[in-house]
């Protein structure tokens, strides 16, 4: 009887529907030396029609935050996960989105030994919406470990998942990311889209980009890209004066732009600074 | 409030041809359930060698220790006590059609394979239950030294091959009902074309399960040497009854140094069949395995051809459609394993869900470290009927290295008002700028599938046009 509960201690989040095992994408682990049960926990309602926006840097440890929108409520989180060498995180973000009500999420997660995030949003009003990007960098062996999953059940819900992100040095990452369309959201629409660049030999990644539906009248996409730099961008970037490494610099800051672009301004020069470290150092 | 949209009424496939049940004359049953006993009386019954007799004991000792798995539909309603697992039909295997029983003839002549051996085959083979009951193949090709027959003759005739091959590509411990295959196995086909050896005419394999409550587990092994070539297409079908019937199939496809093989598929077996199938292909060097599968029937079907790539420059083209009606769970997709450098592979297919009907895509690309260069592009696309339905899509990529390129786009929906209009606005009346858009939707793998395929999908765009789509 121990040895279960301290087996189902060890899961921090699963998708809604598993695969096979042997890809080993079910479930996320909680990383080691993280104890979900201490988590920092907040709440936040934000009130009718009212807007709010939140940034928050994450470090070491566990954090849970539990939001609720009320209608017409606009809400704007930013949350950088940036962990120095050995440090290890885990996440979690739970989201309730009421009619009319829009949720914006900015995440970023680099550096560290091993970050796990749960995002799951739940778009329970009619013509709610979540705009959902976050951006990541493995490096230094270290693993990332993502699970967003955006419920559709109010009429005529939008939902939208960008993530960009680069994998170097041995770094090994998940991103399991689900558009689930319930029965009785008509009119909703659903997109979902991963960008991933791939820059040294030793890397892993894993994309999960689920789709499920109960609804016919939904317009659901979504799309991964896994691939590397392009060689004659590279080239091109270099016959016109740039280093090598500038040029991979460029290219790999140039694909999370788009992310990176809806940071305020303070959170954008902490990430960019760390990217540009650990890219300098590759 | 607002008023719910028109469907356009999709129908079902017409399954009269297929539920013509024959009386069930089988010679023998073994029976139900799955014990040592039952194992060495089919053992027995087939003539095995000793070594077959003893992998059949090992599989059953594989299958007892694993579990059902965790994912995809609930299996619990099988019964496997209640299962019979080999009926031996009231003939024996003949290469004259005029010396098959009556009544099987007949069945197989509703569902036209005499006639489709006459006009566009080079070679047939007909199972009825638990044995294959017809077997020809065109003199030529014997000459070439293709090799076309069922698998029990194969075991007795080819036996070295059988055992350098059999279940190498799907062992018995990878999935509980892969076991299970390799415990009561009996019937299926043997094709093996020799070096350089193109064979340009299709060859065809037909699996009927007659009686009821039984299971059918026929196992295909096709060996395409160096530079060979091979069409090989496989029809299932079963009537209706109120128990649960098992199709527990293996499929192992050996794809040598620039050999092709094209394996279509049109599964239609009735709305109580389990159809729990295990499929596989091995690509060697330069070599090229293109799936066409169509899922139509069954009502749980899980269903996930694979295709090893092991060689360099290994191919691998994969077309499926999946149409799943009320009372049907229809899980299927693909998976590709990219294990050598510059490998390929392009994953196509479609699903309609209608009637409350579930269709699951299922599928992994694995690159792994040993192939660098690897490129792999899945599309998946589903349209559903109505709000009843499910439509699920579950993709996996799992990438090792720098130097891949995988793409993978998945869309999910109804057909677009705006099209219809546009199709309206060219001058298309509305009933058929519906149709040519359903159409459309199953085109790509209409026109991959063999002529008299074809015909029967376009029978599941017999629409009955009312009101707008979705």
């Amino acid at each position: 009887m121990r040895k279960m509960t301290a087996i189902s201690e060890e899961i921090f989040s699963a998708i809604p529907l598993p695969t096979w095992r042997w890809l080993g994408v079910n479930e996320a682990k909680v990383p080691a030396g993280v104890n979900i049960k201490e988590a920092m926990r907040q709440e936040i309602v934000v009130a009718a029609g009212q807007q709010r926006t939140l940034s928050r840097q994450e470090r070491a440890g566990a954090s849970e935050l539990h939001i609720r929108l009320e209608p017409g409520a606009d809400f704007a989180l930013e949350q950088a996960v940036l962990l120095t060498a050995g440090q290890s995180s885990a996440t979690r973000l739970k989201v309730t989105v009421s009619d009319g009500a829009k949720f914006s999420y900015t995440g970023a997660y680099v550096g560290g030994a091993e970050a796990a995030a749960a995002v799951e949003v739940e778009l329970l009003g009619k013509e709610s919406r979540a705009d959902v990007w976050a951006l990541y960098l493995g490096d230094d062996r270290n693993k990332i470990d993502l699970n967003y999953i955006i419920r559709q059940q109010g009429r005529r819900t939008e939902a939208n998942m960008q993530v960009r992100g680069a994998l170097l040095t041995g770094a090994e990452k998940i991103f399991r990311g689900t558009l689930d369309f319930l029965q009785g959201t008509k009119g909703s629409v659903g997109r979902e889209n991963e960008e991933v660049l791939l820059l040294s030999e030793d890397v892993r990644n894993r994309s999960v980009p689920l789709m499920l539906s109960h609804e016919d009248e939904v317009d659901g996409h979504h799309a991964v890209s896994v691939g590397q730099m392009d060689e004659e961008k590279l080239f091109y970037l270099q016959s016109r004066g740039l280093s090598p490494e500038e040029a991979r610099r460029l290219m790999v800051t140039a694909v999370l732009q788009p992310v990176m672009d809806r940071f305020s301004e303070e959170v954008r020069e902490k990430v960019m600074s760390e990217l540009e470290g650990r890219l300098s150092h590759e | 409030m607002e008023q719910p949209k028109k469907k356009t009424y999709v129908e079902d496939i017409e399954r009269a041809l297929y539920d013509i049940k024959d009386i069930d004359r089988s010679r023998y049953k073994s029976k139900s359930g799955l014990t040592e006993e039952i194992i060495r009386d089919i053992s027995r019954r087939k003539h095995d060698p000793q070594w077959m007799l003893d992998f059949r004991l090992k599989s059953l000792e594989v299958y007892h220790s694993l579990a059902l798995p965790a994912w995809g539909p609930d299996i619990s309603e099988l019964n496997m006590d209640e299962i019979v697992t080999y009926v031996q039909p009231d003939a024996k295997l003949s290469g004259d059609w005029q010396e098959v029983p009556e009544d099987i003839k007949d069945t197989f002549d509703r569902l036209g394979i005499p006639e489709a051996e006459q006009k566009s085959l080079g070679g047939v083979g007909a199972q009825y239950d638990s044995e294959v009951v017809y077997h020809s193949i065109q003199e030529d090709l014997t000459r070439q030294g293709v090799i076309y027959t069922d698998m029990e003759t194969a075991l007795r005739e080819q036996e070295e091959l059988v055992k350098e091959y059999f279940m190498t590509l799907v062992p018995p411990k990878d999935h509980k009902f892969a076991a299970l295959h390799g415990a009561v196995w009996s019937g299926g086909s043997f094709v093996y074309v020799p070096e350089g050896v193109q064979v340009d005419i299709p060859l065809q394999s037909y699996f009927r399960l007659n009686a009821a409550g039984a299971g059918q587990f026929e196992h295909t092994l096709i060996i395409v040497e160096k530079g060979a070539s091979l069409h090989f297409i496989e029809g299932c079908s079963a009537p209706r009854h109120n128990v649960t019937n098992l199709h527990a199939g293996c499929v192992e496809l050996f794809v040598k140094e620039g050999a092709r093989l094209r394996y279509s598929t049109i599964e239609n077996w009735s709305r109580n069949m389990m159809n729990l199938n295990t499929k596989r292909a091995l690509v060697e060097k330069d070599g090229l395995i293109e799936w066409v599968s169509g899922s139509f029937g069954s009502h749980i079907s899980c269903l996930y051809p694979c295709s090893v790539l092991h060689g360099e420059n290994a191919r691998c083209e994969f077309t499926g459609v999946t149409f799943a009606s009320r009372g049907q769970n229809l899980d299927t997709g693909a998976s590709v394993i990219h294990a050598a450098p510059h490998t390929s592979a392009n994953i196509n297919t479609r699903t309609i869900s209608k009637a409350g009907g579930a269709a699951t895509y299922r599928s992994a690309v694995k690159v792994t470290k040993n192939a660098p260069y690897a490129k792999c592009s899945v599309n998946c696309e589903s349209l559903m009927l109505d709000d009843e339905s499910r439509s699920d899509t579950l993709p996996v990529m799992d990438i090792q290295g720098a130097e891949a390129n995988i793409g993978h786009e998945a869309k999910i929906g109804r057909i677009s008002d705006e099209a219809i209009f546009y199709l309206m606005s060219r001058g298309i009346d509305e009933n058929e700028a519906r149709a040519m858009i359903v159409r459309g939707f199953v085109e790509p793998i209409a026109k991959e599938l063999p002529l008299e395929y074809a015909v029967e999908m376009n029978n599941l765009v017999n629409l009955e046009l009312e009101g707008t789509m979705g």
